[in-house]
C-alpha cells in the first residue's frame, strides 16, 4: 500500500500556471540586457565567397556582432558535424550566419540588414533516398572525420548516410520462401514541427572575467552545458545553465539550441543578451521531426504465422545530425515491430539533406517505423483475410519471447493492452457504410544510456527539498518525484518542494527526454529518499534508544514499531540531527542503467540495448466522407502500460497529449517543402489540432509492474503518439476499402485513392 | 499618448504608441505576463485577455484605439484570495501542463461562461477554436470547463 504515491495530487506548478504567475525563460529580464537577432541563410547550399559585416557594426546601438564560426568549435549530439556560424559553407535555407545583439529589436533588424554576403550556389538534393545514391552532392565531405559516438552513430564513408544501424535474425530468403503471402509496400510520413507554445528562447550574460550564466527554456540543462562549454571553451564550472518555467519540449529542445549564438554574442560585449525565436524561425530554423520514407516486405504462412520481414528505413535528417543518427538507431529497433519474427533484416538510415534539420521528436523514430509496420501488418492480415486482432494476437511478442536484438524481453503486455482496445473500441459490433475501426500496436524503447541524479535535503522544520536536473516542460516530473520522495520519507506531498534545475547546484541528470524522467531519475530519488529516511532514523534512534530497524514513519512521527508510547517527532528529529550531527541531513541518489551493450555493427545483437521497452495498443473508429475525402475520427481508445501509474491524472494527460499529436501526424501536419524551403512556415499554415477536431479520447492503463523501477514505474511520455496514424490508416481502409501509405491522410489524397477504387470498380 | 485602463479592476494608465499591440503594453508597460506571445500571426489564442468583455487576441488589438476600456486577465481572475471556478477545476482535471497557453484558455473559459450558463462540452470546444494548446490535448480543459457550467459557478468577470 502506498500513501503518496498512485495519488491524483494536483501538480505543484498548476497553481502559478492558473495565475498567470509562472515565470518562463521569455519573461527573464536583467539590466542593460540587449535583443539578439539571426541572418539565415537564403541557400539550401552555398559556399560563402564573401562575408563583410562591418556596415551592421556601425548602426547605432549595435552592442556587438559575430560571424563566420565566431571562434566557436563544431558541435552535435552523437556527431560533432555542426558549425555555429559557418565560415564556409552553409547546407539549408534558415541556417545562422551572422548574430547581432542591439539595443532594440530595430536596430538588430537594420544591422542584418546591411550584412554583405557572396553566396556561391551548389548542388543541393533533398530526398533521403536520392541523397544516398551515388554521384550525389556531399553535404560533409569531411564526415568520418568529424568526432562522433561510435556506438550510437556509424556513417557509411563517402555517403550521405550520417549513421546506418542493422538488424539481421536468421535468413529473410529462408522465412520468405515459407510464406503462403507476401505484402509489400512503401510508406512516408512528412516532416512535422514540433510547435512548443513557448518558442526556443535564452539569455545569456557573459560577465567579465569569463563566468558564463545561461537561461534557457530547455529539456536537457546539462547537455546544453556540456555543448556551450565545448563550443565556446570554458571549462563547466564556468558555465551555468538556468532552466525557468518550460513551454514544452517534445523533443525540440533536447540540444543546443539559440544559446550558443547568445553566448557568443554576450562574450563581444559583457551584456546580457536575449534572444526568442519568432514562430516562422520555430519552423525554418528549429529542428523538425524526421521526415522518413519506410520500404517493408513481409511474409507470413497461410494461417496467419509471420516467416519474415525485411525493412529499409530512410530517416531524412537535414542538414545536420543533431539527434538523428540517435532517431535511426531507434526507429531501426522497431523495424521489424512488435512481433515474433523468425527471419529479420533492417536496414535503418539517417541521410543528409539540404534542409532544416530534424532531431528528436516525441516517440524518436517509432511513429514513422510502426505507421509502416502497422500498415503493413493491416495488409498482410486482409490478404489472408484474417480478423487483424487475431492475426496480432497470433504474433505479438510476449515474455521470454527474443527481441530482434536477440535480448529476452520481461514485462511485456501487449497482448493485454490489444484485448483490452479491442473490448473498450466494441472492436466486433457491425458499423454502419463508410465507418470503420482500426487497431495498432504501440512499442517504444527508452534511452540506451541515462545518468540521472538526485539530492534530497531535510529542512529544520522536515519540509523537504528535492533537487533535480531535469526541468519541468509541462510532463508532471516534478510532481512525480515529489511523490516518490514523498512516499519514502513519509511526510506530506506538498512538504516536498522540488527546484528548477540550475546546473551549479543541481545533481546530474540526462534530461527531460525519451519517457525517462519517472523510470531513470525515479530511481535516484527513491535513492536520495531512502538514504535520507535511513539517516533520520539513525537520528531518531538515536533518540529514542531503539534499534533503527525497529522504526518508522507515520504522520509527522517516528515511532518505535508496537510501541506506541515511544515517539519523537520528526521535526524535533531533523532538528536534532542539526545541532547534534552537526549539518542537515542530506540523502544522495544515483542511477545508471547497468549492463547496456553496443549493439553488434552487422546484426544489431546485443544482450541489453536499451533499458526497457513500453508497450500498448491503440484503436480508432472512423468515418470516411466519400464525397470531400474528410477522415472524421470519431473515438480514440489509447492503452498503455505506465507500469505504475506514479499520478493517475498525469498519467492519462501525458496519454490524451500524445494522441493529439498523433491525430496531427494522421490527419493533418506536414511540412511542405520546396527546394528546401519550409513552404508553410505558420500556425495559419501548418495545421496543428484544434479543440473541436478532438474526438473522444479513452486512456486505459495497464499496470504491470516493471521488475527493476521505482514502484514499478515505466515511462508513458511518448507512446500515446505511436500508434494513432497506422490505427486511422487500418480504420479507413476497413471503412471504405482504400490503403493511404503516405500520411497525412488528407482529403485529396483520400479522394484520389477513392476514385482509384472506383474506376477499379467500372 | 497616455493610455487609460482599467486593468484587473485597477485603473492604471501608462504611455503607449500609436501602433503598439495591447499584448506589447501588457508586457512592456504593465508588467502583466500572463497573457503570452506564440505566434506571429494571431491564430495561438496565448495571449488572449478580455477587453470591455470580449475575447481579444491582445496580439493585434491596437492599445491606443481603447483608451478607458477594460482589461481582464489572469491575474484578475482570483476575488478575495480565492481562486475562480474555472481556475479551481483546471487544478482539479489537470487541465495545464506546460501552462504557456493556459491564461489564453481561461479568459476564453470565461468568456463561454458568460455568454452561455450551461454551454455543451462541443459548444465549449467550439469556444476554443481561438487556441491552441499542444500539451494536453483538450479533453481536460473541455471537461475542466464544462464542470464549472454543470456547477453554474461560472461568475461573472465581463
Amino acid at each position: 500500500m502506498t500513501r503518496v504515491v498512485g495519488q491524483p495530487v494536483i501538480r505543484s506548478d498548476a497553481w502559478r500556471k492558473v495565475t498567470g504567475a509562472s515565470y518562463y525563460t521569455v519573461d527573464v529580464t536583467l539590466p542593460a540586457m540587449l535583443v539578439g537577432k539571426l541572418l539565415r541563410s537564403p541557400y539550401a547550399h552555398a559556399r560563402i565567397v564573401h562575408m563583410d559585416i562591418s556596415r551592421a557594426r556601425q548602426v547605432p546601438g549595435v552592442a556587438a556582432v559575430v560571424a563566420g564560426n565566431g571562434r566557436a568549435s563544431p558541435w552535435g549530439g552523437h556527431i560533432w558535424d555542426q558549425p555555429v556560424l559557418p565560415a564556409d559553407v552553409v547546407r539549408y535555407r534558415g541556417e545562422p550566419l551572422v548574430a547581432v545583439a542591439a539595443e532594440s529589436e530595430a536596430a538588430a533588424e537594420e544591422a542584418l540588414r546591411l550584412v554583405e554576403v557572396v553566396y556561391e550556389a551548389l548542388p543541393s538534393v533533398f530526398d533521403p533516398e536520392q541523397a544516398m545514391e551515388p554521384g550525389a552532392p556531399l553535404l560533409h565531405p569531411q564526415m568520418m572525420e568529424y568526432w562522433r559516438n561510435e556506438a550510437v552513430c556509424r556513417p557509411i564513408p563517402g555517403t550521405n548516410a550520417v549513421n546506418r544501424t542493422r538488424f539481421r535474425v536468421g535468413s529473410v530468403t529462408t522465412g520468405f520462401s515459407e510464406a503462403a503471402a507476401v505484402v509489400e509496400a512503401t510508406f512516408t510520413v512528412p516532416g512535422i514541427e514540433h510547435v512548443t507554445l513557448e518558442p526556443t528562447a535564452a539569455v545569456a550574460w557573459w560577465e567579465r572575467d569569463d563566468r558564463l550564466t545561461v537561461w534557457t527554456s530547455t529539456q536537457c540543462p546539462f547537455v546544453v552545458r556540456d555543448q556551450l562549454a565545448h563550443v565556446v571553451g570554458l571549462p563547466l564550472h564556468k558555465v551555468r545553465v538556468i532552466v525557468p518555467d518550460v513551454g514544452g519540449g517534445f523533443g525540440g529542445k533536447g540540444n543546443m539550441r539559440i544559446e550558443p549564438y547568445a553566448a557568443l554574442l554576450s562574450r563581444e560585449c559583457h551584456r546580457p543578451v536575449k534572444m526568442v525565436h519568432s514562430r516562422y524561425e520555430e519552423f525554418v530554423g528549429s529542428t523538425i521531426g524526421h521526415p522518413a520514407k519506410i520500404r517493408i516486405k513481409l511474409g507470413a504462412t497461410r494461417d496467419g504465422v509471420l516467416t519474415a520481414i525485411q525493412t529499409t528505413a530512410f530517416y531524412d535528417t537535414g542538414a545536420y545530425g543533431d539527434s538523428g543518427e540517435m532517431v535511426s538507431w531507434q526507429g531501426g529497433l522497431g523495424g521489424a515491430g512488435p512481433y515474433r519474427v523468425p527471419h529479420v533484416a533492417i536496414d535503418s538510415y539517417a541521410v543528409y539533406t539540404n534542409k532544416v534539420p530534424a532531431g528528436a521528436f516525441r516517440g524518436m523514430g517509432w511513429p514513422q517505423m510502426l505507421f509502416a509496420i502497422e500498415s503493413a501488418i493491416d495488409m498482410l492480415s486482409a490478404r489472408l483475410q484474417i480478423d487483424p486482432v487475431e492475426f496480432r494476437l497470433k504474433n505479438l511478442l510476449e515474455n521470454g519471447d527474443r527481441f530482434v536484438t536477440g535480448e529476452v524481453l520481461e514485462s511485456v503486455t501487449l497482448r493485454e493492452c490489444l484485448l483490452k482496445a479491442r473490448e473498450a473500441i466494441d472492436w466486433d459490433a457491425p458499423t454502419p457504410p463508410n465507418r470503420g475501426r482500426g487497431v495498432a500496436l504501440v512499442m517504444k524503447s527508452s534511452v540506451n544510456n541515462s545518468t540521472a541524479s538526485a539530492v534530497v535535503k531535510i529542512h529544520e522544520d522536515t519540509t523537504v527539498q528535492l533537487v533535480i536536473g531535469a526541468p519541468e516542460i509541462g510532463q508532471g516530473s516534478h510532481s512525480a518525484m515529489a511523490q516518490i520522495a514523498a512516499e519514502i520519507l513519509g511526510v506530506a506531498y506538498d512538504a516536498v518542494e522540488v527546484t528548477n534545475p540550475d546546473t551549479a547546484f543541481s545533481p546530474y541528470d540526462r534530461g527531460a527526454i525519451s519517457d525517462r524522467t519517472t523510470f531513470h531519475l525515479g530511481q535516484a530519488v527513491y535513492e536520495a529518499a531512502t538514504q535520507a529516511r535511513q539517516q533520520l532514523l539513525a537520528a531518531a534512534a538515536d533518540w529514542l534508544e531503539a534499534n533503527p530497524a525497529d522504526l518508522e514513519i507515520c504522520e509527522g512521527y517516528v515511532m518505535v514499531k508496537g510501541v506506541p508510547a515511544r515517539t519523537a517527532p520528526l521535526a524535533a528529529v531533523a532538528r536534532r540531527a542539526y545541532r547534534v550531527k552537526g549539518g542537515p541531513i542530506i540523502g544522495e541518489g544515483r542511477h545508471l542503467e547497468e549492463g547496456i551493450v553496443p549493439l553488434d555493427p552487422l546484426t544489431g545483437q546485443s544482450p541489453k540495448a536499451v533499458s526497457h521497452y513500453k508497450y500498448g495498443a491503440q484503436a480508432v473508429e472512423v468515418e470516411v466522407d466519400r464525397e470531400l475525402g474528410m477522415v472524421k475520427v470519431l473515438r480514440v481508445v489509447s492503452v498503455h502500460d505506465c507500469g505504475r501509474a506514479i499520478n493517475p491524472i498525469q498519467v492519462s494527460g501525458q496519454i490524451e497529449g500524445a494522441v493529439v499529436q498523433g491525430l496531427g501526424l494522421a490527419l493533418w501536419e506536414a511540412l511542405q517543402f520546396e527546394d528546401g524551403q519550409v513552404m508553410n512556415p505558420s500556425l495559419m499554415d501548418y495545421h496543428v489540432p484544434m479543440a473541436p477536431e478532438i474526438p473522444e479520447i479513452v486512456p486505459i492503463l495497464v499496470e504491470c509492474p516493471h521488475p527493476h523501477s521505482p514502484f514499478g514505474v515505466k515511462g508513458i511520455g511518448e507512446p500515446g503518439i505511436i500508434g494513432v496514424a497506422p490505427a486511422v490508416a487500418n480504420a479507413v481502409s476497413r471503412a471504405v476499402g482504400i490503403r493511404i501509405f503516405d500520411l497525412p491522410l488528407a482529403p485529396e489524397r483520400v479522394l484520389r485513392a477513392l476514385q482509384a477504387t472506383q474506376g477499379r470498380a467500372r | 499618448m497616455t493610455l487609460h485602463l482599467i486593468l484587473n479592476g485597477m485603473p492604471v494608465s501608462c504611455e503607449c504608441g500609436p501602433s503598439e499591440p495591447l499584448l506589447e503594453v501588457l508586457h512592456e508597460r504593465l508588467n502583466v505576463r500572463s497573457p503570452r506571445r506564440g505566434c506571429d500571426d494571431s491564430y495561438c489564442g496565448a495571449c488572449s485577455v478580455l477587453l470591455d468583455g470580449q475575447l481579444v487576441h491582445s496580439c493585434t488589438v491596437l492599445a491606443a484605439a481603447f483608451d478607458g476600456s477594460d482589461v481582464v486577465t489572469a491575474e484578475g481572475l482570483m476575488k478575495d484570495g480565492r481562486l475562480h471556478p474555472v481556475q479551481e477545476a483546471f487544478l482539479r482535471h489537470g487541465a495545464t501542463q506546460c501552462g504557456y497557453c493556459t491564461a489564453g484558455f481561461l479568459m476564453a473559459a470565461v468568456a463561454v461562461l458568460n455568454e452561455s450558463r450551461t454551454p455543451s462540452p462541443n459548444e465549449i470546444a467550439n469556444a476554443m477554436r481561438g487556441n491552441i494548446c499542444r500539451c494536453t490535448g483538450y479533453q481536460k480543459i473541455v471537461h475542466a470547463i464544462h464542470d464549472v457550467a454543470r456547477q453554474g459557478e461560472g461568475g461573472d468577470f465581463a
